[in-house]
């Protein structure tokens, strides 16, 4: 009995290279994906650390940086295989395995895979933070930028950054940080995002301030009903709600 | 007793000859405010006039560099292409008719553009390829034609015409013009229509269409031309032949204009919604068969997708 | 001259009053000669999921049989209808997948969904061609005349519409965007699914 192959093998799938190729060759190159700029930053103070971002195009993780897709698939990833990686040693998971898990599938694919990050976290063994290049290179600095928005980022941390800060200045500084990269670079924009880790505690900071909120619309453009004209109308009515009504009189014999 | 008239009037054709040349030959004695008052023709007279070019060891290959936007589609100056347009000649004179649409790359810039160039009340020009080329140098031709009048006391040929236009765009060859032209008219020898490009390629013919929908017009064309069709006739011809590049081309469609030169000169006859055309038809004129052009239209109750009502009936 | 503008297409999607709207337009062509007005690009997924899928025509209907199959098996095993978030990420990671020879296909969702409190939670979403997710708020646009749809919808759409308000609304958005481009056209579907029914409508579009 022939059975239908419904066992798919895990990873990336080339089966359209081929094709591709040949249309890229006929001179139809590969669309561009999504790959807008952003602002990311992460930065050191007393007790942990704060990460920030800015929220143009794309809304979800708080890192993301080139391709949009890679990020977001390559973190889903990794935090995953953390959360097993904690479940068979049965340790807490710490920043580095983190950060060497990503280095390393980044390097294998030889950056292919357009991933760019910045990975902060507290553990057993302190607060880290690093960076993590699409070629699978990674520092470890105790203020960091990345994306387009960088270098207006950086220029606010080295003019503000001070060792062992307070919490609630370092996100000050993180937050001007990202303002920098939202003003003055057209890759970044709208809201900023923060997150603040300490050793036991983790606060997200969903759009903490939003310096790009738009004004009402002054008119709007409500149509008339029977504006469009139309040629075809197919209605698909569902059931929403049902009565039973029991046929026979007597209930039926359930015992 | 003509010539002493002629020497003192400020109207006759001898007259306004004499001004002209008087220009040509004392054009330094005029300043820039002249210019304007020759509508940018202002050089006319210097022979085939001079244009200015860039600053570039070779202009030539400078401006293709950047109007080439087949090479490369990020080139900055994007000139027109895609285009409908047709002429005829037929018993009853010479039909024109063209679409309106012009695009930027998939960009539809305007539905309303004028393809036809009213070169003079028996001269019409067609546009294809470059807009402002076509409409400069037709222009140009349209005063060049006025001179010949003027010169030889009556109206130039189509063919002279067109010839003019032709040797004018060939001493151009290779500096990036792009234009592909039907000019018609009505003279001594009756309706006649050339084709004319920018290659310098000149043709006499009954029948052309240029354009990305020239195709598709072509294809209606040559099914329904006939020398002695009536006004009516050609008419819907060439309004059903745009109808069709409308439809069918991306790059054609909007409205059709019409025009149809007779002994007398040339008429627009009118401007027809190609949507409409396929629902509604071209609304009340001569010549139309009533109903939509469309296929859905056309075949309403006898197609598989609509199928009549009897045989439907059966069936089930 | 890009793959994605080969057959052209466009789809967008739009949120309502507990309810949404996707609409495409429904030419199919070969660069500049159109070859159907009646390509279908939208598919149901669901009762209350649509799926709109812009791009190269072969990998629209090849990427829908793998995600009818996936979505089959995911509703085999889990024994329930799948919910629209769900059903985007199923979507994303199928086109993940194919990250190094990608379909050339950049689908738009929309939906509803039953919150515990017995209200109808709209969903819209839209992807990329490797499957970078889009969730929005207001709408959705995808395929060639998506700049042009942008600048519409940005003007003409509101929050709160009730389905027929949101009908004209969409409708009028999809009709005036593709008639600024060469590659869309050829008349218009709509979609608007409410809590009770599904209403679908094909549109008297320009024929040009």
């Amino acid at each position: 009995m022939a059975f239908p192959n419904v066992y798919q093998s895990p990873g990336f799938e080339f089966a359209n290279e081929v094709r591709n190729n040949y249309l890229a060759e006929k001179g139809m190159p590969l669309p561009k994906a999504t790959s807008t700029g952003t602002t990311i930053v992460g930065c050191l103070f007393k007790d942990g650390i704060v990460l920030g971002a800015d929220t143009r195009a794309t809304e979800g993780p708080i890192v993301a940086d080139k391709n949009s897709a890679d990020t977001e698939f390559t973190t889903a990833l990794i935090s995953s295989n953390m959360e097993l990686h904690a479940l068979e040693t049965g340790r807490k998971p710490r920043v580095v395995t983190a950060m060497t898990m990503l280095k390393q599938m980044l390097y294998r694919y030889q950056g292919h895979i357009g991933a760019a990050l910045v990975l902060g976290g507290v553990d057993a063994t302190g607060p880290h933070l690093f960076t993590i290049h699409p070629h699978g290179s990674t520092d470890k600095l105790p203020y960091v930028t990345m994306g387009s928005g960088s270098l207006a980022a950086m220029a606010v941390f080295e003019t503000g950054w001070r060792p062992n800060m307070e919490r609630e200045d370092a996100l000050k500084l993180v937050k001007a940080a990202i303002a920098a990269g939202i003003f003055n670079d057209l890759g970044s924009g709208s809201n900023i995002d923060a997150c603040i880790i300490t050793a036991n505690h983790t606060e997200m900071l969903r759009n903490v301030e939003m310096p790009n909120q738009r004004v009402q619309k002054e008119r709007d453009y409500k149509f008339r009903r029977g504006t469009t004209a139309w040629k075809k109308e197919d209605i698909r009515k569902f059931v929403v709600d049902e009565q039973i009504t029991l046929i026979g009189g007597d209930e039926m014999d359930t015992s | 007793m003509q010539s002493f008239v002629d020497r003192y009037s400020t109207t006759s054709a001898v007259s306004q000859l004499r001004k002209v040349q008087r220009l040509a030959e004392e054009d330094d004695e005029y300043s820039d405010a002249t210019w304007g008052s020759g509508a940018g023709f202002g050089n006319i007279m210097k022979g085939s006039p001079a244009f200015t070019v860039p600053n570039v060891p070779d202009p030539t290959s400078f401006l293709r560099l950047h109007t080439d936007d087949r090479a490369d589609p990020s080139c900055r100056i994007k000139i027109q292409h895609g285009t409908t347009t047709l002429a005829f000649r037929f018993q009853g004179g010479v039909i024109v008719a063209v679409d309106s649409r012009a695009t930027a790359g998939s960009y539809i810039a305007s539905g309303t553009v004028k393809k036809v160039i009213e070169i003079n009340p028996y001269l019409l020009g067609t546009m294809a390829g470059g807009a402002a080329d076509c409409q400069y140098w037709e222009t140009y031709l349209g005063m060049h034609c006025r001179l010949h009048e003027l010169r030889n006391r009556e109206r130039i040929s189509v063919s002279a015409a067109s010839k003019y236009l032709s040797n004018l765009v060939y001493s151009y060859k290779g500096m990036g013009l792009s234009m592909g032209t039907m000019i018609c008219g009505w003279d001594k020898t009756g309706p006649a229509v050339f084709y004319v490009d920018s290659d310098g390629t000149r043709l006499k013919g009954d029948l052309f269409s240029v354009g990305s929908g020239s195709t598709f017009a072509y294809g209606v064309l040559d099914q329904g031309y006939r020398w002695d069709l009536t006004d009516e006739e050609a008419q819907e011809l060439g309004r059903r032949s745009i109808y069709a590049a409308g439809h069918r081309d991306a790059f054609s469609g909007n409205t059709c204009n019409l025009y149809h030169v007779k002994e007398d000169g040339w008429k627009f006859i009118g401007n027809y919604d190609i949507s409409q055309m396929h629902y509604e038809g071209p609304g009340n004129v001569p010549g139309a068969p009533g109903g939509g052009y469309g296929y859905d239209q056309r075949v309403v109750g006898r197609s598989s997708a609509n199928p009549p009502e009897v045989v439907a009936a059966a069936a089930a | 001259m890009s793959i994605m503008d080969q057959n052209g297409g466009s789809v967008i999607a739009m949120v309502g009053k507990e309810c949404v709207a996707i609409a495409s337009d429904l030419r199919m062509g070969n660069q500049a000669l159109g070859i159907s007005s009646n390509f279908q690009r939208i598919f149901p997924v669901t009762d209350r999921i649509f799926l709109g899928m812009p791009g190269l025509a072969t990998d629209v209907t090849t990427l829908h049989e793998r995600l009818r199959f996936r979505l089959n098996m995911y509703t085999i095993k889990e024994e329930r209808e799948i919910a629209p978030e769900t059903f985007a990420h199923l979507v994303s990671s199928t086109l993940y997948e194919h990250r190094f020879g990608p379909y050339f296909i950049e689908p738009v969702m929309a939906g509803i969904s039953k919150t515990p409190t017995g209200k109808y939670k709209p969903f819209i979403a839209a992807t990329d061609l490797i499957g970078c997710l889009n969730f929005a708020k207001d709408f959705v646009v995808a395929g060639t005349a998506s700049s042009k749809l942008y600048g519409v919808a940005e003007g003409l759409w509101e929050p709160d519409l009730e389905p027929e308000d949101l009908f004209e609304t969409i409708s009028q958005t999809l009709m005036n965007a593709v008639d600024r481009d060469a590659f869309s056209g050829w008349g218009c579907i709509v979609h608007v699914i409410t809590k009770d029914k599904v209403i679908t409508r094909t549109l008297k579009g320009r024929m040009d």
